[in-house]
This record gives C-alpha cells, sequence and structure tokens, in this order.
C-alpha cells in the first residue's frame, strides 16, 4: 500500500540517519537559519500575542492562570502561551427579562404568590452591567442562569410580603425597589462581580384566569365615583336654587312689612289731618260727610226700591226679589 | 545508535521532565496533588506550580456553583401543599475532601439536592402557609442553608445559600385559589357599588334637608318680618284712632259703604231710615 505513494527510486533511510543529515545540514547553514528562524519567531509572538481592547471594554490578563493585570482600552501585548487575556465590556448595560421573553410571555415565571395568598402575574426587566470584571471571570459560574434564578428569587421573596391590591397599585415602586437592593445584595453575595442598574416591573396584573373580576372592580370603582358625581351635581344644582328662593321669601317679608307699616303710617295721618278739621265744626261736617258719601253710594246704584215705611212690614216679604238680591236696609242706617 | 541520537533522546527527556514538572492552576481552579494514588498537597494559589515529574494533579472548579434542585411538593404545617424550586449556591473549599467524597459536580450536586430537599421538607413541616410564602421566608431559608452547610462541610463544600426561586400551589389548588379571589373580587366591587350608592343618598338627603331647612328658616323669618310690619301697624293705626274712636268708625263706615255697595247692588230703601229723615217731614 505504501509503494503507491512513496517515489520508489527513493532508497529506504535509517530514520536516526535522516536526522542526523538534517543536524548536519542545519550545522553547515547555521548562520544563516537563525536569524531567519529568529525573526519568524518574533513575528509570531508579536503577532500572537497583540491585541486591542474597545472602547468600554477591560481586559484581564492571566499569567501562568494567576491573574496579573488589567488593561484599559488601547493596544496591548502579551506573552503567548504563557500569558492569557479575557476582554470585557464594563460599561455596556445588559438586560434580562423575567416572566416574558420578547413578546412571549412564560407563565410558569410571571405567576406567584402575594402576601394575601393569591396569585399575580408579573413581568420584569432586569438591566445590569459588570462591575468588577476579575469576579465575573474567575469567582462565579454561569452569570446569566444565576441572574435569572436570583431576579425570581428576589421578585417573588418581596411579592410574597406584599398583597395583590398593593403589588398591582401602590406598592409597585416599592416591591420594585426592594427587589433590587435583595438582588443586588444576593449577587454581592455570590462575588458575581454585577451591578444592577436598575429593575423595571413590566405588568402587574392579575392572572387570566381572574382577570374579569379584577377589572369589575375597577368598574365598579369608577361607578362609585360616578354615582357620588352625580349626587354631587344634584347638590349643586339644588342649593344655590332653594337659598335664592329662601331670600325671595324674606324680601318678600321684608316688603309686607315696610308696605304694612308705611300704609299704617299714611292711613293715620290721613286719619289725623281729617280728625283736626272735622273737630272744629264736628256737627255740619259729619252731616256732610255722611251724604256726600250717601250720594256717591246711592247715587251710582242702578237698581233701586224705595219703600214707605208703613208699607214696610207688610208688603216688603213680598217684592219680587231679582237675581241679584236685595241689600238689607240696616246697613244704611248708620248714621243717627 | 550514534553518539548524536543518545544526545538526542537525553534532550528531549529532560524536555518532558521538565514539562512534567511544571503545572499550571487557572484562577477557576483548586488542585491536589497526588503521588501514586496517594494525597500530596492541595493548592489553592493560582500561578505556576512545581511538582515531582511522576506526581499528577486534579483540578476542580473554586467559581460559585449553582444546582438547581427539582421542584417538589412539600407539605406545610397548616397542611397545604406547595411546590417549591430551590436553588442552591456552593462552592469546593476543600478539593481532597470532594474528590474523596463525592468525586466530581455532578455527585456533589446529587448529594446537595437530597440533603435540600429533605431539610426544607422539615422546616415546612413547621411552618404555616402563609409564612413560608411571607415574611418567615428568610429566616427559614437561612436555617435550611446553616443546616445544608453543616452536612456537606464534610464534602469539602460551602454552601453560599439556599433560595426559594418558586413557591406555587400545586395546579389543583391553583383553581380553587382563583375562584377564591374572584369571589373576593365580587365582594370588593359589590361593596363599590353599594358605597357609591350609599354616598349618593347621603349626599342627596343633605341636600334635602339643607334645603328644607334654608327654607324653613326663611319662613321663619318672613312670618316674624310680617308679624312685625302687622303688629308696628296695628299700633299705628291704634294710636291714631284712639284720639277719637267714634270718629273713625264713622269714617271707616262710610269708607265701607263706598267700596261694598258696587253700581249692580239692589237695595230697598225704607221711608224711615235715617237716611230719608227730611223726606216725608217737611215741617220742622
Amino acid at each position: 500500500m505504501r509503494n503507491q505513494f512513496d517515489d520508489e527510486d527513493q532508497p529506504q533511510t535509517d530514520p536516526a540517519d535522516a536526522v542526523a543529515q538534517a543536524a548536519e545540514m542545519f550545522r553547515r547553514n547555521a548562520g544563516r537559519f537563525v536569524p531567519i528562524v529568529g525573526l519568524l519567531g518574533l513575528a509570531l509572538v508579536a503577532w500572537l500575542g497583540t491585541f486591542t481592547v474597545a472602547p468600554g471594554e477591560q481586559a484581564v490578563i492571566r499569567t501562568f492562570g494567576r491573574e496579573s493585570g488589567k488593561r484599559g482600552p488601547g493596544l496591548h501585548f502579551v506573552f503567548p502561551f504563557v500569558q492569557r487575556y479575557d476582554k470585557v465590556n464594563v460599561e455596556k448595560i445588559q438586560q434580562v427579562e423575567v416572566g416574558f421573553r420578547g413578546e412571549e410571555r412564560v407563565p410558569l415565571e410571571a405567576l406567584m404568590l402575594t402576601g394575601d395568598e393569591n396569585i399575580v402575574e408579573a413581568q420584569m426587566i432586569v438591566q445590569f452591567k459588570i462591575k468588577d470584571p476579575s469576579l465575573y471571570l474567575f469567582r462565579m459560574d454561569d452569570a446569566e442562569g444565576t441572574l435569572r434564578s436570583t431576579a425570581q428569587v428576589s421578585l417573588r421573596s418581596m411579592v410574597g410580603r406584599t398583597s395583590i391590591d398593593e403589588v398591582i397599585t401602590t406598592g409597585r415602586e416599592d416591591v420594585q425597589r426592594e427587589t433590587q437592593l435583595l438582588m443586588q445584595r444576593l449577587m454581592d453575595q455570590y462575588q458575581s462581580g454585577i451591578q444592577i442598574t436598575e429593575i423595571k416591573l413590566q405588568a402587574v396584573d392579575a392572572p387570566d384566569e381572574v382577570r374579569d373580576a379584577f377589572h369589575d372592580v375597577v368598574r365598579a370603582r369608577e361607578e362609585k365615583e360616578k354615582l357620588i358625581n352625580q349626587a354631587r351635581g344634584y347638590q349643586e344644582d339644588l342649593i344655590p336654587k332653594a337659598r335664592g328662593e329662601a331670600r325671595e321669601i324674606e324680601r318678600q317679608a321684608e316688603g309686607y312689612k315696610q308696605e304694612r307699616v308705611l300704609k299704617a303710617n299714611g292711613d293715620a295721618a290721613k286719619f289725623s289731618a281729617t280728625l283736626a278739621e272735622y273737630s272744629k265744626a264736628e256737627k255740619v261736617t259729619r252731616q256732610r260727610m255722611y251724604l256726600e258719601t250717601m250720594e256717591r253710594v246711592l247715587g251710582s246704584l242702578k237698581n233701586k226700591v224705595i219703600v214707605d215705611r208703613e208699607l214696610g212690614r207688610s208688603t216688603l216679604p213680598l217684592l219680587p226679589l231679582g237675581a241679584q238680591g236685595l241689600a238689607s236696609l240696616p246697613a244704611v242706617g248708620g248714621a243717627k | 545508535m550514534s553518539k548524536k541520537s543518545i544526545g538526542l533522546a537525553l534532550l528531549l527527556a529532560l524536555v518532558f521532565v521538565g514539562w512534567s514538572s511544571f503545572f499550571v492552576v487557572d484562577e477557576r481552579e483548586l488542585s491536589i496533588v497526588v503521588e501514586f494514588g496517594e494525597w500530596k498537597r492541595s493548592v489553592a494559589r493560582p500561578g505556576l506550580q512545581f511538582k515531582l515529574p511522576w506526581q499528577t494533579v486534579y483540578t476542580v472548579e473554586s467559581r460559585v456553583l449553582s444546582s438547581d434542585t427539582p421542584p417538589a411538593e412539600y407539605l406545610t404545617l397548616d397542611k397545604k401543599r406547595l411546590v417549591a424550586d430551590p436553588v442552591t449556591r456552593w462552592r469546593i473549599t476543600d478539593p481532597l475532601q470532594f474528590y474523596q467524597r463525592v468525586n466530581d459536580e455532578v455527585g456533589a450536586k446529587a448529594r446537595i439536592d437530597a440533603i435540600v430537599n429533605s431539610e426544607m421538607r422539615r422546616e415546612f413541616a413547621g411552618r404555616n402557609f402563609g409564612e413560608i410564602i411571607g415574611n418567615a421566608r428568610e429566616p427559614l431559608m437561612l436555617r435550611v442553608t446553616e443546616e445544608a452547610r453543616k452536612q456537606t462541610r464534610t464534602f469539602g463544600i460551602h454552601v453560599v445559600d439556599i433560595r426559594i426561586k418558586r413557591a406555587d400551589l400545586p395546579k389543583e389548588v391553583q383553581e380553587s385559589v382563583f375562584q377564591r379571589m374572584r369571589a373576593e373580587r365580587d365582594r370588593v366591587a359589590k361593596r363599590y357599588r353599594s358605597e357609591g350608592s350609599e354616598e349618593a343618598s347621603k349626599i342627596r338627603a343633605d341636600t334635602d334637608k339643607e334645603k328644607t331647612i334654608l327654607l324653613a328658616g326663611a319662613y321663619e323669618a318672613s312670618q316674624r318680618l310680617r308679624g312685625d310690619g302687622d303688629a308696628e301697624s296695628i299700633k299705628i293705626y291704634a294710636n291714631a284712632f284712639n284720639v277719637d274712636p267714634e270718629f273713625y268708625a264713622f269714617m271707616r263706615s262710610l269708607e265701607t259703604y263706598e267700596k261694598a255697595i258696587g253700581t249692580d247692588t239692589s237695595m230697598a230703601l225704607s221711608t224711615g231710615s235715617e237716611f230719608f229723615r227730611y223726606f216725608n217731614q217737611q215741617q220742622k
């Protein structure tokens, strides 16, 4: 089989002889080889050992596995095989989603128990950056997985201490803040070298199964407000009107009072004036006043019956009394 | 074999010996040096280390590792079932013990899971469901951690902490929780609605009351005023007319005749009345 590939004319050589021949060749041409090999070696070392660190990155150098320094952005050199470097971006804000991935919800992560033994669905975004590249590289395994599970641990602990109403409404900010604090504490405890820059609670809502009931509560609250506002409207409408009406009644009464007093004063004045003159010629004035009045009264009457005193007693009952009836006489007998 | 070959062989041997006399311990590792199966020393310090060529080196991870125990059902003191998913973080502190007792990470995880499981079962059984969900969770898990730490120390392991990633109700129980939640919400919604009509009725009633009082107050004031007016006028009339009551009666009667007897009134007059005093008697 070998013959297929080997040149048959080539004489079989002893491997030791071949090495010796090569050594002999090398010894003879050493003067020419050394600088070339040396230069090639240097070029290789330079090529393998040179690296750049981009802005925002840090490189951690290990010499024989032991951390021996950090390099900032720029062009740097390490000895290949002896030294190694790992580049880490320490500026970039990265994020992990909890309870959802993109558009899709992950109920297993999102559903959790609240302090009052209700179930709530919460989604959260955790933003972080690497604050200590050495710790990040060498002290903790599986940063991403740890972040995710620690985020869940923290959120659930905090939601577990809060009632569902609080989580959904007013307690949200508190839960968010406390979760971040706890998560940072845990990540430090794990020597992760990670800094949690922000935690954002996304949707915090009742689970699908009970969402309608929750929304009905919101509606009920709005209805309550509506009913109260309607009643307030009734109040706003009625009270000013009533005040106006009350004012009107009082003013009318004030008017009445003034009227009565003024009229009385007028009547009294008239009476006093009349009396003053009357007293001066009492008999004549009285007769005159009586007769003048009777003249006016009786003069204007259309329907008069004058009955003689003698006939009066017998005829009067037989007189045809008109539809209007007759005023009785004694009314006329006022004056003596 | 020539002299040159021997020299070359020696050189290769020397390189091999030199090569196997050193080893590198990485930042992420702990190592033990073993000589023919016998432990010689442990190396925790990263860097270039020396050993005898025939000694072998085993390395283990020095980073914090996590072990995600599968979720399991636990029974609480108040006989409720709870599905908890604990996650344990640990690291190897003693590579020799670790190597001897559990051999590798997979073995270690299995042991840790078993310990965490039984410890949690014990702790959960002594606590009510509500406590585990809420405030007792932290101290409870600290105790589980403490206990697991004690039990795994001989494996060369340090348990950093144990946390409950998820604590949920079993699927069958969830539905009953949802039912309870719905009932609760219905109750709250009803309360809001009835509170709304309560409040509204109150406001309306208050309004009606206020209106009635306003009008009644006005009525009171008006009647007082009218009374005052009447009283005052009575006083004025009385004062004026009391000077000559007879004249007043006379004048007032005349006025009344004039007003009371209109043009349509029919009247029968007797000649015997005062008005006709002079009608029949010419004689003086």
